[in-house]
């Protein structure tokens, strides 16, 4: 057996790479066979082999164990008290990838790819990848020996490729290319306007993942398309995709499943915010573990403006990787974005503190993200036929002591801090023949530095000694105090681990002379010698540590005013209070209603509730007290831009119909809940009015805690925004030269659009009916998602809110619609209705226009605070709504104007924000009434809704409580005792020694019609709508 | 004691439907004096006096009492049996007639370029012929503090009342105040993912930009100490009234470490008087402000919380935490829309009074308090003897979106138009629907 083995190691070197230039010299044929002994070997992070020996060859493994015969001819180091571990691997790199120029941009787009510049998924890492030996030698320090890098730039970046940082060319350093393809939601570099938004970035992955499928099955190109090509092969393979914050992991999840296709997901580190739904999704992640830097908060007014979501990141991003891992969620870690890339050592004993198994924490360095790019047979732990890319460390590596020595990358070695060096420190006596003087060294090894007096003398008047040492030669010159002419200058070498110096020295005045230096016995000088053991391998106690720390709740969502517990539906009868009914019953002065399981049971006066449950088992009815108070539908918002995340407007083309608020809900808003105070129940999100169409609405129920997906009311129709006017024109945004730019333009961008979906409907219609032979050699036509949106409206399977100000636009739609034979659903903002309120009437449009709001812009100069009971009046389904955080708060405010302007029953305001807008949305059969079988959607209110003394004393949204006035105030003293526990935490973090930075305000942005771009913060006020 | 005509309320209003004019014409001076009785009577101080009557002549009060109490004889009495009869509303920190369409740039008046522009005045640029003031006094706003809006130091404001052939009519006090913007203590910043800088770079700009400020009151405190300088500067001579108390210091700012650093730079730099507007954290610094006489504009009460996890009703009550504190201030309409949305500064109050202010104190927050902010309680602000007779009378609680039906309105004892451009086109189309149009 052993002989066999040896044979093998002996064989010569047949593997020369074709990529290895020929000879041109004698070539260097010797086995470079190394063998490092008596070291404590980890062939991973659970497996230690002790007084182990390695032997690689040509940067493979070749033998581990105990029990090695050293071949004869290999190089033999004794790594005694040293530790071996697999060098570290960066799952999520640019190494070397740095964003491309204007000009190579330039060159780029000359070539035959996609017309999109943030789809750059031609770019290659190993094409592209330009050494960059200062940040290799950073990684090396600090244990790395591979990573994964791509160019991060643009929404399809290429593909990856791993790097050895083995400072060869990139012929020899690059072990894999094609290691994954790249995604993200951020367009990078691209200059190009489409996609301005998070949803657009969505929209144009969705449509090119369904152009890569379509051209893959085209029996010819008719066009090439380099981008399309490659995305063919890339969804076959590994693709790894960005998030910038928790809830875009689910949101590649989703967008993914479509495609029947799964990935890796970068992560943004604060995962534990939604950890069920994400374990659930069952992607592999990829995340940062950098400890947030703390806030100075000592100053009880500054500590206001951190809120509590950073608080709670600050105390929980170190908690992210235990949570992760607790649920099974397989993870890597990266360093990528870091400051100090050292910190990780100091953060992973953080991680391991705060609950993760250290051997876990070195896993997700190593084996796993090997794992998850597949190169666990050659990275990521040490074992024969494995790459020799390994660790030399002094103890433990997660040891607060621990010291990296070496680096070796592919079998080759970089030293980081040479083990053999001498540690000169600590107090000699140096013999200079005529006299002994006292030498002291400090400071560590490569930095020392040196005094030297006479040992008779007094401590000031030591004077500096210039010490210089290389390898083993050491120089050292003097003068004494006050007589700099005088120097003795000295040269010899340093033995064994440092303890003593000798050599030749001159005198001032010529005479050469010997001299020596011995450290004294009582030297301060801590041993450090590669000889012998530093004791068993220290794992940091983590026990301790986990049960001093405290972690308050994470709620759902985790930010202020999310739940501790998941919230039940309620079996309730809510008795004696003045129900509006919004049905022909109207307003009962005195009723009771019942709702179970989510849904209005009964309404009437004097209920015997238990009688309603027949059979035996009777539900537990709790009971409210309605006396005084009145019980309504919850409010109906048509015009909603809360709980969007990145942009509400794709304004970019004048028709991004294929954009969809339904991916990028925002379930963290916390206007949701500000919006459950003042009894709204269900909204439409719509998209922006910047373009004359624009993106497909969301319509969600407020389900505050749920995850995006939860919050969507399922079973709505579909809709979508429309827009007319200056907006769409572009009139009050500075220079544009987009097509429209005036009202005739608009029409026309209409009957253009629609006539295109006309034409691509019936390619498709044709294609469908085709018998397979007949389809034989041909190609199906392309699914254009912009298209297939409009193609549902003329089918009537989508509907449209239009924002619409003057009488001519609104006229124009309805004729476009009428010829078109579509209809307008609803006409939203509408603020000239009035004046064209009959001609709405017989198109069969529904209005949803603004209480009183005028004089923003010069479209809105005749908008009239009467126009809700106009177009009321004038048999028109009529509703007001918000367009505003703000105001949502307070529609049944609004509702009352429509009693002040013009006169409008209460009763009928009061189905203005309920169940008018309900219709208008195809929702009538589910909420906007209180009768049985509707959905449990009821606001309680302290006062009638109409008045300006109503507040909401509790919400239901399909029989769950999720505003109650009561609890509201509990949860301002839980925030605030949450706040002031980790504000004082955060503080000794500080006193500690932690990294702080000044509070900032955050002020997350409010959406309005008009608002361009995807930035989430914002400072100025906005007007405009 | 019985007058010679008496008017009911629906024939006011059937008169005031004639105007037809895009926009109302001015009321003339008052010609007849005017008793109103038989309403409830908001005096505007905390009082309320049911079945109470108010008196004017040539365009002064001179009867606030119950209705029998009326001894003067008047030439007109109108009955206002179950109506309400309030002072005219304030809106302080207005850029009303400054904006008469938010987009329309050619429209805009009301910020200007530079820094420091103490200088610019709102009245010189004041449209008291805007088609949006008649929407804003139709529900019993008569007066408005007109005040430039950005920069560090904006410009000076006026006290204006609503009906005026031309700006210099519409004039109750010129030039009351000085606007400045205190500079932002806390930088914007994202979220942990791509948090924004928050660096001491920014924070020695902002202590730079304190320094220039207080360079430029010290400049301007030397300058007003002389009484005829040789050369006139513009920027200080608007700055004179600020030492000698002629002019209030109006200081835009929110955060309780600004509010307090605002004050205490003023006081320092004598300025005699000191307004805060905006003041969303004033109650977490009553002493200060209590202490130094310190007032404040309060911020729109339909407005988000500043900070996310702030109580979501906290802009509902600051008034109540105001008032609690012993804080003067009044009620603001900054914000979105601000200038045609300040017709619904009673809704504002009213829903100050929904979160725990009395109805009287929440009426005191637009009337009588809005007037001694602005220092023209002298002759406005509450219904009393010797005051102008500014005020209205409502069908209902003015409060109230449902009670706020405003009657009739009288200016300095003018009865104005309650006409508007809205009003009419509603009629037009009403009666385009009446005829099956």
């Amino acid at each position: 057996m052993r002989k066999s083995l040896f044979a093998f190691l002996f064989a010569p070197l047949l593997a020369l790479s074709q990529s290895t230039p020929p000879p041109a010299h004698v070539r260097d044929a010797a086995p470079t066979l190394i063998a490092f002994t008596n070291a404590t070997l980890h062939t991973d992070a659970r497996t230690v082999v002790k007084k182990a020996t390695l032997i690689i060859r040509d940067g493979e493994v070749i033998t581990i164990g105990d029990k090695v015969s050293i071949p004869p001819n290999a190089v033999v180091r004794d790594l005694n008290g040293l530790h071996i571990w697999p060098a570290l691997i960066e799952p999520y790199s640019d190494l070397g990838l740095v964003a491309s120029t204007p000009d190579e941009r330039k060159a780029e787009n000359r070539a035959a790819r996609h017309w999109n510049a943030a789809l750059r998924a031609d770019a290659k890492a190993h094409e592209l990848y330009k050494a960059d030996a200062e940040r290799s030698a950073k990684l090396r320090e600090q244990g790395y020996a591979l990573v994964i890098a791509h160019r991060m730039d643009g929404i399809a970046r290429g593909t990856s490729a791993a790097i050895a940082l083995n400072d060869e060319p990139a012929v020899k350093s690059i072990v894999a290319p094609d290691a994954a393809a790249h995604f993200s939601f951020r367009k990078g570099s691209s200059q190009d306007s489409y996609p301005g938004s998070l949803m657009g970035s969505i929209a144009l992955l969705r449509q090119t993942l369904l152009d890569a499928k379509w051209y893959a099955t085209l029996p010819q190109n008719r066009e090439t398309d380099a981008v399309l090509l490659d995305l063919v092969r890339q969804i076959d393979g590994r693709m790894v995709c960005e998030a910038s914050e928790r809830n875009d992991v689910l949101r590649w999840s989703k967008l993914l499943r479509e495609f029947q296709l799964t990935g890796i997901v970068k992560g943004a580190g604060d995962e534990y915010a939604r950890l069920p739904e994400i374990k659930a999704v069952g992607m592999p992640l990829i995340v940062p573990f950098a400890q947030p830097e703390a806030y100075d908060v000592e100053d009880p007014y500054d500590a206001l403006e951190v809120t509590y979501a950073r608080l709670k990141h600050w105390e929980l991003a170190m908690r992210n990787a235990y949570l992760l891992d607790s649920a099974e969620i397989t993870f890597a870690l990266t360093a990528h974005g870091r400051k100090e890339l050292k910190d990780i050592w100091k953060d992973l004993r953080k991680l391991v503190a705060n609950g993760l198994d250290s051997a876990k924490a070195i896993e997700k360095l190593t084996s796993e993200p090997a794992r998850l790019f597949g190169l666990d047979s050659r990275y990521g732990a040490l074992r024969p036929g494995m790459r020799a890319s390994f660790l030399i460390t002094s103890q433990h590596l997660l040891h607060e002591k621990n010291a990296i020595h070496e680096t070796w990358v592919e079998g080759k070695r970089f030293v980081i801090d040479d083990p053999d060096k001498p540690r000169l420190a600590g107090s000699y006596d140096l013999n200079l023949g005529d006299a002994i003087w006292l030498l002291e060294v400090t400071g560590e090894a490569g930095k020392n530095e040196a005094t030297v007096r006479r040992p008779d003398e007094a401590d000031s008047l030591k004077v500096k000694a210039r010490l210089d040492l290389q390898g083993r030669v050491v120089s050292l010159s003097f003068a004494p105090k006050g007589k700099p002419e005088e120097v003795t200058r000295l040269n010899g070498s340093v033995h064994g681990e440092g303890g003593v110096w000798d050599g030749q020295g001159q005198r001032p005045g010529g005479a050469w002379f010997a001299w020596s230096a011995v450290r004294r016995a009582d030297s301060k000088q801590v041993k450090k010698d590669a000889s012998t053991p530093l004791g068993a391998s220290t794992k940091p106690d983590s026990a301790a540590a986990r049960a001093k720390q405290v972690f308050g709740p994470i709620t759902y969502p985790l930010v202020g005013y999310g739940w501790k517990d998941a919230l039940l539906h309620e079996t309730i009868v809510i008795r004696n209070a003045t129900v509006w009914t919004n049905t022909a019953k109207g307003i009962l002065r005195s009723a009771d209603v019942l709702i179970h399981e989510g849904k209005v049971k009964a309404v009437g006066e004097k209920l015997d509730a238990l009688a309603l449950f027949p059979g035996k088992s009777k539900p537990a009815i709790a009971e409210i007290d309605g006396t005084g108070k009145h019980l309504t539908c919850g409010i109906v918002d048509e015009h909603s831009h809360i709980a969007i995340a990145r942009g509400v407007n794709e304004g970019s083309h004048y028709n991004t119909s294929e954009v969809r608020i339904g991916d990028v809900i925002n379930p963290d808003d916390v206007n949701i809940y500000r919006n459950l105070a003042g009894g709204v129940t269900t909204i439409q999100q719509l998209h922006g009015s910047a373009n004359p169409i624009g993106g497909q609405s969301a319509v969600i129920k407020l389900r505050w805690g749920r995850s995006a997906d939860s919050l969507v009311l399922s079973g709505a129709r579909p809709r979508i925004k429309f827009a007319l006017g200056e907006n769409v024109k572009q009139s009050n945004w500075g220079p544009s030269s987009r097509f429209p730019q005036t009202r005739m333009g608009v029409e026309q961008a209409f009957y253009d659009a629609f006539h295109q979906a006309r034409a691509y409907q019936a390619e498709h219609d044709r294609w469908s009916v085709l018998k397979p032979k007949e389809r034989d050699g041909k190609a199906a036509p392309r699914r254009d998602l912009r298209m297939e949106a409009l193609a549902e409206i003329l089918r009537g399977e989508r509907d449209i809110s239009c924002h619409s100000y003057v009488q001519s636009e609104i006229a124009m739609l309805m004729h476009v619609a009428d010829s078109m034979g579509f209809k307008v659903n609803t006409f939203t903002h509408i603020l000239e209705g009035y004046k064209v309120a009959q001609a709405m009437k017989r198109h069969g449009a529904s209005a949803s226009t603004f209480s009183d709001w005028w004089a923003y812009k010069l479209e809105v100069n005749d908008a009239i605070p009467h126009n809700a009971a106009l177009l009321h009046l004038n048999g028109v389904h009529t509703g007001i709504n918000s367009d505003d955080a703000e105001m949502s708060r307070r529609l049944n405010q609004e509702a009352a104007k429509a009693v002040k302007y013009g006169g409008v029953s209460a009763e009928e305001a009061w189905k203005m924000v309920t169940l008018n807008p309900a219709r208008m949305l195809g929702l009538d059969h589910r909420v906007g009434a209180v009768e049985p079988g509707k959905d449990a959607d009821l606001v309680l209110w302290s006062a009638d809704p109409l008045s300006i003394d109503a507040r909401a004393l509790s919400t239901w949204v399909d029989g769950v409580r999720y505003y109650d006035e009561a609890r509201d105030r509990e949860q301002r003293a839980w925030i605030a005792t949450e706040r002031d526990r980790i504000t004082r935490a955060m503080m000794q973090a500080k006193a500690d020694g932690a990294p702080s930075r000044k509070p900032g305000r955050e002020r997350p942005r409010l959406w309005h019609c008009d608002d361009m771009g995807d930035d989430e913060y914002m400072m100025d006020e906005h007007d405009g709508h | 004691m019985v007058t010679d005509r008496i008017i009911f309320l629906f024939v006011a209003l059937l008169s005031g439907m004639l105007t037809h004019a895009q926009i109302p014409t001015p009321a003339l001076s008052q010609a007849k004096s005017i008793l109103i009785t038989g309403g409830t009577v908001h005096v505007g101080d905390g009082k309320v006096i049911d079945e109470g009557a108010v008196g004017f002549r040539d365009g002064r009060i001179d009867y606030v009492g119950f209705g029998y109490g009326v001894k003067a004889a008047y030439d007109t009495t109108i009955n206002a049996k179950d109506q309400h009869i309030y002072p005219g509303f304030i809106v302080p920190d207005s850029p009303l007639g400054l904006i008469e369409i938010e987009q329309a740039r050619a429209t805009l008046d009301m910020r200007d370029v530079g820094q420091y522009e103490p200088e610019l005045r709102s009245i010189s640029a004041y449209k008291s012929d805007s088609r949006v003031t008649p929407t804003i006094r139709s529900n019993g706003v008569l007066l408005a503090q007109v005040a430039p809006r950005g920069l560090v130091i904006a410009g000076t404001s006026s006290v204006v009342q609503l009906d005026a052939w031309d700006s210099d009519g519409a004039i109750v006090k010129a030039d009351d105040g000085v606007w400045m913007t205190w500079p932002a203590a806390y930088q914007r910043q994202g979220w942990w993912a791509e948090p924004g800088e928050t660096d001491s770079e920014k924070k020695d700009e902002r202590a730079k930009k304190i320094e220039e400020l207080r360079t430029f009151f010290r400049k301007a405190k030397a300058y007003a100490a002389e009484l005829k300088p040789s050369t006139i500067d513009a920027r200080m001579e608007a700055m004179r009234g600020l030492f000698n108390g002629s002019k209030a210091l109006f200081i835009r700012t929110d955060a309780a470490r600004e509010i307090t650093e605002a004050v205490l730079f003023a006081k320092a730099e004598g300025v005699k008087r000191t307004v805060i507007a905006g003041g969303y954290d004033a109650w977490r610094v009553a002493d200060l402000l209590r202490d130094n006489q310190v007032d404040v504009i309060l911020r729109r009460t339909h407005s988000l919380p500043m900070r996310p996890e702030d109580d979501i009703d906290m802009p509902y009550k600051l008034p109540a935490l105001l008032k609690e504190r012993g804080i003067r201030f009044c009620l603001g309409y900054t914000g979105d829309h601000e200038h045609a949305g300040a017709r619904n500064l009673p809704f504002v109050a009213g829903t100050a009074r929904a979160h725990g202010l009395s109805p009287e104190d929440a009426l005191r927050t637009i009337t009588l308090d809005a007037a001694a902010i602005l220092g023209i309680d002298q002759r406005c602000g509450s219904l009393a003897v010797g005051k102008d007779a500014t005020l209205i009378i409502s069908a209902g609680d003015a409060l109230d979106m449902r009670g706020n039906d405003v009657r009739l309105a009288f200016i300095q004892g003018r009865r104005i138009s309650l006409d508007n451009h809205q009003k009419q086109l509603y009629r037009q189309y009403r009666k385009r629907l009446e005829g099956g149009q």
